[in-house]
């Protein structure tokens, strides 16, 4: 248990650096350990003098807008500048007439960087002005004449993958697409996962369940509205951008505007946070168009409403029909599934998720037969995309809840059935991965435990669980570490901070290698021309691999030392270590030279530079030749696994359900870092509660969005936050990043959502099928249960 | 680029500002909210009303207290004599927005922002309280049943300030105010009810019963009210009242809530506040804010 141990290592900080007389929370002060960490951007986000790119200014910056469809499927017919132009104070106006007429997309190229003909959704980019100040570039905007003709919009899920359907792209056939993608016209990708031979299993099965669950497209949400800055020197271009993903952001601009990537330089400030909604090119090479037709450094902020219209990437929208065949033991034979995944207009990552949704819907089990299609519509709606752990959390409610039917029809406690069928060391995975070490079942055991699964519970209140697993992403990543003439280190990465504190706490790696404090590196990051290639903070990959490029940049550095050293104690290199800040001869302490020192020696000669990349570990071996539209996620590599349960209360009347207690227990590899971990698990609770309970997206009957403001957009607040008791399973696996350790991002919003529903169905005796589980839902599901 | 923003610290000047058609702002929580979603653009000329001080405080007068317009909601929701005697505006008072918005949000704003949805008038129009507005020819008192002619329309003219709220006793009184909460902050009322009370022995002698957000302004319903005189206020009575306030209310479907969620829940919530009026009529307990205790916790 690590629950309140961040707050007792704050207030001993505190009271170390005299900001406290005592600390009430601590017990005697001798028992708490010094803290692990000080995060190096920590004072500048907690007093508000750190800088966001949205505070930025440069000399003779204009101010960009942009003007969007506003509608959500139409022809345009005519679109006229002239009237935004002659406006006083704007200096450009683009369009799609004004960039490199290329489609781009991650693996299927299907969207351009301003609409050309078709609006496919009410949020697509017409056009861009730049102006003197803000006001005038939105009157500019608003100024600009379209002349558009309806369309059809394409929303129902199910209706847009029939063939009588309205083609969101009339010209799909001709879209450049990754080789594996199947499609089919508004079927933007589809992707199988396919194990023995589900259909004669579920027929001798001797219990089949079958249900299906409808979940609401949901918003990241980050606190930053995002900001972009362009200015260019020459034919160079130096972008300032809230992204998760600055090399990826610098491909994309290099590919949509026609340039080397040496032309442009990513540069993020402080990150508002992201939670996948800033993965991938944003805005960022509309922005550098929009500055080089200007002749003037542009800068673009988003208002709250554009981050919730413009971007593309919301949660996606999903109907999830599962079927599974047992034997009245418990054991799984079967399971079958057909997912349709909302695409929405274009699709950046969306076609790899329906694959990952796929593998969601297998979940850590072990099953034999399996038969699962997840099909990736278009609709006219905002474009899908990343979102924390995307499709997760969704398909976990859907399965997990699922599992409890099952295990209802069984008559067997739902622990008692979990218990029976997870995978275990040794088990074959749906594309045939043998599992290594893992400690999923202690996941189980530890939550149920943790809120006392079983007890007696007061009237309205109950318990459920929902367990799950997310993969690692084994990737490139890189980082140079130098160790300065008076001893203190710089690490400079290419990796994105995204306030995980997943960077941050890199100085941890660098200090055990180099028998360092953590708080003697200097963190330089997210600057394309300043850190080695890193692939963003995404897929919960920074620690995992940028660790492991710290981790080898700093045993380059530690070599160097140590040959430093050898030569002036005139001992064996072999013999000697790094502690304290020291290089010694094992076990001697009058053999023995500071790094200070060596440092100062080397700013003579050599000096200390390390570099660092490693190789990934490899991805499990796969035998998924029947799976179709293999996009890399048949497998998965380092799975951690986890499992939440939530007690609730619900209250009858109005179906408002307050979370009264979660446990959380993860089997995330070694952990690193307690206290970022631990926040990740708190940050990611929260954002399940929401997706579970408030957090969806309204949708008109066209495709629009109808609640894209805060306070009908209903995140969940601190005052809905129960208390949370974390706990870390051990099981470091030999495949994952280094000394073992697993990404611990994304995993904690996975299986709240579940362990919620599956509280809420055991404390009104029916289920809700349909997520959010707002409290209207609730009431109307025990209403059509026969409760008034 | 015209616009004029002056802060002044005499009421004078305010109205003077006012006559001139300069738009009054006092916290601001609705006027730059609502222009950042893009519900209407910021008034060109702003006079705000924050750093005048007769503007400001609550005090007992013979019959009850004179509020200051620009009191905040915290300072309502901390106020003594509140909490005491008219709990159901400590009710409403400490559930409006977050803590940011309780601080800088004021009365006089809310009751001039005339949402239908606004935590505080429900409450007011159930103490029967009177606002006083002033114009640089004059001041005169609106009965808060007649400051609203809809959402988002008041009685008061534009060359008007509110200057103070009166809010009479009803001597013994219990009252309560409870807001269906999706969540526990940050909250607009999709459904609310104030229930205040006078008992004579078990017998309730007197009844107010308003509801919010199920009608374009903030009213009272006369057969809920009735239908609780001379009962026990007991839980059939109760729900009988939630039951007449239901039939009564004309509640809409929109993003927040179906007309048919709505009123169901207008029967439960005003249920639910009337036996929280009817419990602290008696003397008994009930925790501030109502709403925390009957939406809540463990």
């Amino acid at each position: 248990m690590v629950e309140f141990w961040h707050a007792q290592t704050f207030c001993a900080y505190l009271v170390a650096r005299r900001r406290l007389r005592t600390c009430a929370i601590l017990a005697p002060m001798t028992a708490i350990p010094p803290p692990a960490l000080i995060r190096q951007d920590g004072r500048d986000k907690v007093t508000g003098s750190g800088r966001y790119a949205a505070d930025l200014t440069v000399t003779g910056m204009l101010h960009g807008a942009f003007r969007v469809a506003d509608v959500p499927h139409a022809r345009i017919r005519r679109l006229d500048t002239t009237a935004a132009r002659a406006l006083p104070g704007v200096h450009a106006v683009i369009t799609a007439a004004d960039v490199p007429d290329h489609r781009y997309g991650a693996f299927l190229k299907d969207r351009t960087l301003f609409a050309r003909d078709v609006v496919r959704w009410e949020g697509e980019l017409i056009a861009a002005v730049a102006a003197t100040t803000p006001e005038i570039a939105a009157r500019a905007a608003a100024l600009i004449d379209i002349d558009l003709e309806a369309l059809p919009s394409v929303t129902d899920l199910e209706l847009a993958a029939r063939p009588d359907s309205p083609l969101v792209h009339d010209a799909w056939a001709t879209y450049e697409a990754d080789e594996n993608l199947v499609r089919d016209r508004n079927l933007a990708s589809r992707s199988t996962i396919v194990k023995g031979d589900a259909a004669t299993a579920m027929a001798e099965a001797d219990i089949v369940v079958k249900d299906r669950y409808v979940a609401d497209g949901s918003h990241a949400v980050p606190i930053e509205p995002r900001a972009i800055l362009a200015e260019w020197t020459g034919d160079h271009v130096t972008i300032w951008t809230s992204t998760q993903v600055p090399f990826a952001v610098r491909s994309g601009v290099a590919e949509t505007l026609g340039l080397a990537q040496n032309q442009i330089r990513v540069i993020v400030p402080h990150l508002g946070g992201g939670f996948g909604a800033k993965c991938e090119l944003g805005f960022e090479a509309q922005v550098a168009a929009l500055s080089k037709a200007a002749g003037r450094a542009v800068k673009v902020v988003f208002s709250r409403r554009e981050e919730f219209l413009l971007p593309d990437h919301r949660r996606e929208r999903m109907i999830m029909e599962l079927e599974t065949g047992v034997r009245r033991d418990g054991t799984i034979v079967a399971r079958r599934g057909h997912l349709i995944v909302d695409n929405g207009a274009y699709s950046m990552d969306e076609p790899f998720l329906g694959q990952l949704a796929a593998m969601f819907a297998v979940g850590p089990y072990r099953i034999p037969n399996i038969d699962i299609t997840a099909d990736t519509v278009y609709t006219n709606t905002q474009p899908s995309g990343s979102v924390r752990a995307p499709t997760g959390p969704t398909t976990c409610w859907a399965l997990e809840q699922h599992h409890d039917v099952v295990a209802e029809r069984l008559g067997l406690d739902p622990v008692e059935f979990r218990r029976r069928n997870l995978v275990h060391e040794g088990d074959t995975g749906p594309a045939g991965q043998v599992f290594e070490r893992i400690g999923v079942l202690e996941t189980l055991e530890r939550a149920a435990a943790a809120v006392g699964w079983g007890k007696p519970l007061p009237e309205g209140e109950a318990i459920g669980v929902a367990t799950g697993w997310w993969p690692s992403f084994p990737l490139a990543s890189g980082a140079h570490l130098t160790i300065n003439a008076d001893g203190s280190g710089t690490i400079v990465t290419g990796a994105q901070e995204c306030g995980t504190g997943a960077v941050m706490a890199l100085p941890i790696l660098a200090a055990e290698v180099l028998g360092m404090r953590p708080d003697q590196f200097r963190i330089l990051y997210q600057d394309t021309d300043a850190g080695p290639y890193d692939s963003g903070a995404s897929g919960s990959q920074t620690t995992f691999n940028n660790g492991r490029a710290v981790i080898a940049a700093a045993t380059e550095v530690r070599d160097q030392l140590l040959e430093l050293a050898a030569n002036l104690l005139e001992a064996n290199l072999a013999d000697l270590e790094l502690v304290d800040g020291m290089a010694r001869v094992k076990g001697s302490s009058t053999a023995s030279v500071s790094i200070a020192d060596l440092a100062s020696e080397a700013s003579g000669a050599g000096l200390l530079l390390g570099r660092g990349s490693g190789l990934p570990p490899p991805t499990p071996a796969v035998n998924a030749a029947s799976c179709v539209g293999r996009l890399g996620a048949e497998s998965f590599a380092a799975p951690t696994f986890f499992t939440h349960a939530a007690r609730v209360k619900v209250d009858r009347d109005t179906g408002v359900v307050r979370v009264l207690e979660i446990a959380a227990a993860h089997e995330s590899g070694t952990i690193i870092n307690p206290i970022g971990a631990a926040g990740q698990i708190y940050g990611g609770v929260a954002m399940g509660m929401g997706q579970a309970l408030s957090e969806g997206i309204q949708l008109s009957a066209d495709g629009r969005q109808r609640n894209a403001y805060l306070l009908d957009y209903k995140l969940q607040t601190v005052a809905d936050m129960p208390p949370i008791h974390v706990d870390f399973v051990d099981a470091p696996s030999p495949t994952a990043g280094p000394k073992g350790l697993k990404g611990i991002a994304e995993p904690p919003n996975v299986p709240t959502p579940g362990a919620i529903a599956n509280a809420i169905a055991r404390a009104l005796g029916t289920r809700i099928h349909e997520l959010p589980m707002t409290p209207e839902r609730i009431w109307g599901a025990m209403a059509a249960n026969g409760e008034s | 680029m015209g616009g004029h923003f002056s802060a002044p610290s005499s009421l004078s000047d305010a109205l003077t500002a006012v006559a001139a058609g300069h738009r009054p702002v006092a916290g601001g929580t609705d006027l730059v909210v609502g222009t950042r979603q893009g519900k209407w653009t910021l008034p060109e000329d702003l006079v705000a009303l924050d750093r005048i001080a007769e503007l400001h405080g609550i005090v007992a007068t013979d019959g009850g207290l004179r509020i200051g317009a620009t009191t905040s909601h915290a300072d309502l929701a901390a106020d003594q004599a509140i909490r005491e005697r008219w709990t159901a505006i400590a009710d409403a008072a400490s559930i409006v927005g977050s803590p940011a918005t309780r601080h800088i949000g004021t009365l006089g704003g809310n009751l001039a922002n005339a949402s239908p949805a606004a935590e505080t008038s429900g409450p007011l129009l159930c103490f029967e309280a009177l606002v006083e507005v002033r114009s640089a020819t004059g001041s005169r008192r609106i009965a808060l049943a007649d400051l609203f002619s809809g959402p988002g329309r008041t009685a008061i003219r534009q060359d008007e300030i509110i200057v103070a709220v009166e809010l009479p006793e009803l001597a013994g009184a219990g009252s309560c105010y409870v807001r269906l909460e999706f969540r526990r902050q940050m909250e607009i009322a999709v459904v609310g009810a104030t229930a205040v009370v006078r008992l004579e022995g078990d017998i309730v002698r007197e009844a107010r019963i308003a509801i919010t957000a199920l009608a374009p302004t903030v009213r009272r319903i006369a057969a809920a009210e009735s239908s609780l005189i001379g009962s026990d206020g007991g839980p059939a009575a109760a729900a009988e009242a939630g039951r007449l306030a239901a039939g009564a209310a004309t509640p809409i479907s929109d993003v927040r809530a179906s007309l048919d969620y709505r009123r169901a829940m207008a029967a439960v919530v005003v249920r639910r506040a009337v036996t929280g009026a009817i419990a602290r009529a008696r003397g008994e307990t009930l925790l501030i804010p109502a709403s925390a205790s009957t939406f809540g916790a463990s």
